[in-house]
């Protein structure tokens, strides 16, 4: 594709889907879209450290409490600035804490390295739980005016016939989505770059990697900085949009590190594409379990559930801890991994 | 007597050996001359199972050995010293050899006095870490901990490796009477040809994955283009 | 004057946070033994020992008395964790280091999923069969009762059985020896296959006696409870070295203690964050651990 087609296809691309955001009817789906790009973000940063320099990371929770908190507090402090600032503020404070972290953790390998980043998630909510509860706001955490449309967005509707709370989501999903987009842009050009390359290579082989005169331990805290700063971002956007960053939110449990994990694999480690599937499964797999168990006979009325009434709500898991170990053992490239290869074997029986 | 015949093997695109027939018959010691990368180690290992062939045959004592695992193969008689000894360091001298005899499920007790009156050194040195040994100490140590197994065939993966030329001659003399006292099937593979062909009965020789030659091994010593070309003996 | 001492605070402290740091290092020895003998981070120990508590303990409900339905969890935990090796492990040995934690991470979700949808998430309390009030000494309680003598004896007797197993018999000689050598081990005519899973049956056994014995503590047995365990087990392991029994037990103990002395003279929401604080400061003066021996990484 040369380059003029390439940047139309994108430009086109945008605005069918900014034209789908803005069609959107309920609110709710258009909440989960807005998830859905701050997810993405998050996947990619954690499919950066695996995927591509090789390191395991079960901690990228704690990086988007990081972005999250640090988004909130400049937000409070500084009211009125744009949203961008506040986004950059996150970044930079993830990152600056993905550089503290990354540098022990550069010296070690795989599991040693995927339970102190499994510590650092647990251990980190405690911070703004226990630590400088004034500025920090405790067990409550920091509640800011969430990011809301503004006029010249809400004039593009028909106030009508739309509520407001839909026009904002349609909104906080079309900068989501941009930002999501952005991200995408970025890391697929990263990918082709000298830094993409010499991760590949301190992945596949540290010692060639060290002949070719890569410094290793830089190479992986570089990993690390990029890995923490794309975290921090997804979690600054989950709180400008919901409006509170506190240590029981979701997304900022060591769980999430866990969940993560999961929908990278499911996706596919290392790949982008893997990672939009990755962020939608993650945002509708309630739905997706719910359609899952009401078709196998596992639903609310079935005989299973009336003896195991608490199986409804953990068959979200239980249905992911299968997926995670059958997909580990059988297709370890993820859902990206099997249509690629289908596709491979179509085309080789197209062209026989 | 252990008979393999059009043994093949590859390791992807890449061809270890093609087509190899050799015998080694009860009771004696057969050389396997070769460089470096000629394919002397991966045909031991086809032979203890650790490498799948591509194709052809191996028989010990009557037994087909292809398809068997590595494990079940070294339980009907078969010791492997690998490479580079295969001794556990972290381990006592005491307690490799204690290993060998509970692999092939020997009497322990009586098979630690039989090796150590054969390797008294061993003896003097049965509650060191075998990290601790010199190389022929180890060497012997891997000696004794396939002996220890009552074994009927034994395969020698390049017993002089690393060891100064005194300590190879003791070697190679040590594996000599083993194989004269016990009736041992001993298939050695060396780089070293000039020590292996002083003790061995025959010798066949591998140029990359190709078998050349079985003949006695004094033919072999005697074979002028065969110690030039293969064997690097030239003096 | 021994009276004084008994009933003395950080005296008390210290017995507290060693009874519990025991605990620590049984759940640090499970992740040994199975690091040691197939060089896998079983990120899945807590929730697979939690499982099989459940299904000893709640045998409780059918009149099988404590010692009977601990010793169920036993043999349950081990056929458990034999089955896992065989059926999920065995196929990623030879494959990229980060499969087996992913597909342990994997059981980790799928087991506590199924035990909150069986058992659901409201703690039970199995009847101890000893008291927790602490000993008196004049008048005072001293740091231990006779549970938490109980549950140290019990870790203790666990940490000893399994430390003759691997020292002193053949059976241990051959385990060691598989998980040192699998290659050689094969040479030398042990069904290594068999003896790794018998590995993981021993961990899982020993980590069936710490969910037992945790489910003990006043939080009782709830579906997540060995989660915190868990980390604190993976903290001592790393401090101590994954390659060794006896710095698991130590660097237990001593985050025992050292959490003990902080809930009393601190915070208790401290002692979780100065045990990660711990690990990050061991694991950059020493990144294979304080107790195992230097050596070189294999290529």
């Amino acid at each position: 594709m040369s380059g003029t087609f390439k940047r139309l296809a994108w430009v086109l691309g945008g605005l069918v889907i900014a034209m789908a955001i803005a069609s959107i009817q309920s609110g709710t789906d258009a909440a989960n879209l807005t998830k859905a790009g701050a997810y993405f973000i998050a996947l990619v940063g954690l499919s950066f450290l695996t995927g591509w320099s090789g390191q395991i990371s079960i901690g990228n929770s704690g990086f988007m409490l990081v972005g999250g908190y640090a988004a909130a507090f400049w937000t409070l402090h500084h009211p009125g600035e744009p949203v961008v600032i506040s986004l950059l503020v996150a970044i930079v404070a993830s990152a600056f804490v993905g550089l503290v972290l990354g540098m022990p953790a550069t010296r070690l390998r795989g599991p040693y390295l995927a339970g102190m980043t499994l510590a650092f998630a647990v251990a980190l909510p405690y911070v703004p739980q226990s630590f400088a509860v004034s500025t920090l706001g405790g067990s409550q955490g920091l509640t800011i005016t969430p990011l809301s449309a503004p006029q010249w967005f809400s004039h593009l509707f028909d106030t009508s016939t739309t509520l407001p709370v839909v026009i904002n989501s349609r909104f906080t999903a079309m900068v989501s989505v941009l930002i999501a987009a952005l991200v995408l842009w970025l890391m697929s050009n990263l990918f082709a770059s000298k830094l993409g390359r010499a991760m590949r290579l301190v992945r596949d082989n540290d010692v060639a990697a060290e002949l070719v005169g890569l410094h290793l331990g830089r190479t992986r805290a570089q990993a690390f900085v990029v890995s923490a700063a794309l975290s921090g971002l997804a979690g600054a956007l989950l709180v400008m949009v919901s409006g509170t960053a506190s240590p029981s939110t979701y997304e900022f449990g060591f769980t999430f590190s866990i969940a993560l994990l999961t929908l990278m694999v499911l996706g596919g480690i290392g790949s982008l594409g893997g990672a939009i599937i990755a962020a939608l499964l993650g945002v509708y797999s309630m739905q997706i379990t719910t359609w899952i168990t009401n078709h196998t006979g596992l639903g609310p009325t079935s005989w299973v559930s009336n003896k195991l009434p608490n199986l409804a709500p953990n068959m979200e898991n239980i249905l992911f801890g299968v997926l995670l170990i059958v997909t580990m053992i059988f297709a370890p490239r993820g859902i990206v991994g099997l249509v690629s290869g289908l596709r491979q074997k179509l085309i080789s029986v197209t062209r026989r | 007597m252990i008979s393999i015949s059009n043994l093949s093997v590859a390791y992807g695109a890449i061809t270890a050996l093609d087509d190899v027939t050799i015998q080694a018959p009860t009771g004696a010691i057969t050389a396997v001359l070769g460089a470096n990368g000629a394919g002397k180690t991966t045909l031991l290992r086809t032979i203890s199972g650790l490498v799948k062939p591509r194709s052809g045959s191996i028989t010990a004592n009557g037994h087909a050995l292809i398809g068997e695992r590595p494990d079940a193969i070294a339980r009907l008689g078969i010791a492997h010293v690998p490479e580079g000894r295969g001794v556990i360091a972290e381990f006592t001298v005491e307690e490799n050899l204690r290993l060998g005899a509970l692999g092939a499920k020997t009497n322990v007790t009586s098979g630690l006095e039989e090796q150590y009156a054969l390797f008294p050194v061993l003896k003097e040195r049965r509650k060191q870490y075998a990290a601790q040994l010199s190389g022929g100490e180890r060497q012997m140590l891997a000696l004794g901990r396939a002996m220890i197994a009552n074994p009927q065939i034994l395969l020698l993966d390049e017993p002089s490796l690393g060891l100064a030329p005194l300590v190879t001659q003791d070697i190679m003399n040590t594996i000599k009477t083993l194989c004269a006292n016990s009736g041992l099937t001993v298939i050695l593979v060396e780089q070293n040809a000039k020590s292996a062909l002083k003790i061995s009965d025959f010798a066949a020789v591998l140029h990359v994955g190709k078998s050349i030659a079985v003949r006695p091994a004094a033919e072999v010593a005697a074979d002028e283009s065969l110690r030039s070309y293969y064997l690097g003996m030239a003096e | 004057m021994i009276a004084n001492i008994l009933t003395n605070r950080i005296v008390n402290d210290i017995a507290g946070g060693a009874s519990q740091g025991v605990i620590i290092g049984l759940v640090a020895l499970c992740l040994v033994l199975v690091w040691r003998a197939t060089r896998v981070l079983n990120f899945a120990q807590g929730p697979m020992a939690m499982f099989v508590t459940y299904i000893g303990m709640t045998q409780m409900d059918h009149h099988v008395n404590f010692w009977l339905a601990a010793v169920i969890s036993m043999v349950v935990g081990f056929m458990f964790s034999a089955l896992t090796e065989i059926v999920i492990v065995k196929p990623l040995y030879h494959k990229a280091e980060i499969n087996p934690i992913v597909v342990m991470v994997g059981m980790f979700t799928l087991l506590e999923a199924i035990a909150s949808a069986i058992w659901t998430n409201i703690p039970r309390y199995p009847t101890a069969p000893y008291s927790s009030i602490n000993f008196q000494s004049s008048g005072n309680p001293t740091g231990l009762s006779p549970l938490s003598t109980f549950q140290i004896a019990a870790a203790l007797a666990v940490m000893t059985f399994v430390a003759v197993l691997f020292n002193y018999t053949s059976l241990g000689l051959k385990l060691r020896a598989s998980a040192l050598a699998p290659e050689v081990s094969k040479l030398l005519g042990l069904r290594v296959s068999r003896l790794l899973t018998l590995g993981w049956g021993i961990a899982g056994a020993v980590g069936a006696v710490a969910g037992v014995v945790i489910s003990l503590n006043p939080g009782g047995l709830s579906p997540n409870m060995l989660d915190a365990m868990f980390i604190l087990g993976f903290i001592a392991a790393a401090i101590g070295g994954l390659d060794s029994p006896l710095g698991a037990l130590i660097s237990g103990v001593g985050i025992g203690v050292i959490m003990q002395l902080i809930n009393d003279y601190w915070n208790s929401n401290y002692a979780d964050m100065v045990a990660v604080v711990l690990l990050v400061v061991a694991l950059m003066l020493r990144p294979q651990g304080i107790f195992t021996k230097n050596s070189a990484r294999r290529v």
